[in-house]
């Protein structure tokens, strides 16, 4: 059975360096639809970047810089990139020599079925 | 609710007098709930009007909640407690700085120095206000003896040079209307400012509101086994902002929206690169 955000999981997995992508509800973690590799922990990224989003959301907020947009968390070790509306959060999951940009363009794109 | 809050917080429901409510405090302040930490921390401070740490954990989310007159009356009150509390001298010293007592300010930061001599941002913001001090009617001689006079046994390369800690991102920044903060783990801010149009510094609030990413990122890479963060980036609607590891900190950067990311990410490297040479040089 697919959702409205399958061809959207289906269509960011496929790029290079891609590990894993999900849809999550922002304020409970809970994942609404994924497509992870083996060996990715969906529900520890979707709890722990959803909060961190969640975070991120509301400092700006708070600091008087209206709502966010696209988030990136770089490590040593992996990336992790979000972007949100309406409650839920669209989170990638990608090793540190992804393309960027491009996976920022699609997400904000996918934006629209958020709406 | 994280486990550690949710035990916490059982705990604390349990008995109301038990200490829990000090780490109970600190998790929720550090999660950004101030409104439940402070009442958390308040009811506990109330429960336990002895214990120093109760009224630091009340200053510190005085703080956080832009409550200045709270927070110094609080540790003022720990010092009432426990003389030389340096988490205490610490904070009051910030608030005299932020006020312009430069020299209250620095007695207070050198007997939290003396304290605690690990402590990195203490050296650092010592450092600021020595040279702040002195930069104002002293020659370059004089500076130079004081800083080696200094009694906290503060080494002479952590003490900066005469420049101002507020300007450090200056030459960066150039004329643009873009920000650098360089905040310590306490998110107090160490050097540089954030100038509304009508020239206030908003710099302790933007720090307060913000460093709380840093930390709740911090966490989410240890726990995805991710390793150290490096950088976080993020868009809102007015403003591009961006955050690295810097000294026992954080350094943030933000700039208008209309900065293209990957400048503004060329922007905070440059300002890590800054920050780190003038802690370690004091240059």
């Amino acid at each position: 059975m697919s959702s409205p955000f399958t061809g959207l999981l289906g269509q960011l997995i496929r790029h290079r360096g891609v590990s894993g992508c999900l849809v999550v509800g922002e304020r409970d973690g809970m994942i609404v639809e994924a497509n992870l590799q083996i060996g990715v922990n969906g529900n520890a990224f979707a709890a722990l970047s959803s909060s961190l989003y969640r975070k991120a959301r509301r400092s700006a907020l708070a600091a008087g810089f209206g709502e966010a947009g696209f988030f990136e968390l770089t490590a040593e070790a992996g990336r992790v990139c979000a972007v949100g509306r309406n409650d839920l959060v669209l989170i990638v999951i990608a090793e540190p020599t992804v393309n960027v940009g491009l996976i920022r363009v699609e997400m904000l794109k996918a934006m629209e079925l958020f709406a | 609710m994280t486990d550690d809050i949710r035990a916490l917080s059982d705990q604390l429901a349990a008995d109301p007098s038990s200490l829990a409510f000090l780490p109970l405090g600190e998790a929720l302040r550090r999660r950004g709930q101030l409104d439940v930490a402070w009442k958390v921390a308040t009811r506990g401070a109330e429960r336990h009007p002895q214990r120093a740490d109760a009224h630091d954990l009340v200053a510190r989310i005085a703080i956080d909640r832009g409550d200045f007159a709270r927070a110094r009356a609080e540790w003022e009150t720990v010092l009432s407690v426990a003389p030389g509390h340096a988490a205490a001298q610490k904070g009051l010293g910030f608030l005299r700085f932020q006020q312009g007592d430069l020299a209250g300010a620095a007695e207070l930061l050198g007997a939290a120095l003396a304290a605690d001599p690990d402590d990195q941002s203490l050296a650092t913001a010592l450092g600021t206000v020595r040279a702040a001090m002195l930069d104002g009617d002293r020659g370059a001689h004089e500076r130079e003896t004081a800083i080696i006079a200094a009694p906290t046994g503060l080494p002479p390369e952590a003490a900066h040079d005469a420049q101002d800690a507020r300007a450090l991102f200056d030459e960066i920044l150039a004329d643009q209307p873009q920000t650098a903060l360089l905040i310590d783990r306490d998110g107090y801010v160490v050097a540089g400012q954030y100038l509304t149009a009508d020239g206030r510094d908003l710099g302790a609030d933007l720090a307060a509101q913000l460093s709380g990413v840093s930390d709740e990122a911090a966490r989410a890479v240890k726990y995805l086994g991710l390793g150290a963060w490096k950088q976080i980036v993020f868009e809102s609607e007015a403003a591009s902002l961006a955050m690295a590891p810097g000294g026992d900190g954080v350094l943030l950067v933000a700039t208008p929206r209309s900065v293209p990311l990957g400048f503004v990410r060329r922007l905070l490297e440059r300002c890590v690169m800054r920050a780190r040479l003038w802690l370690e040089t004091g240059e």
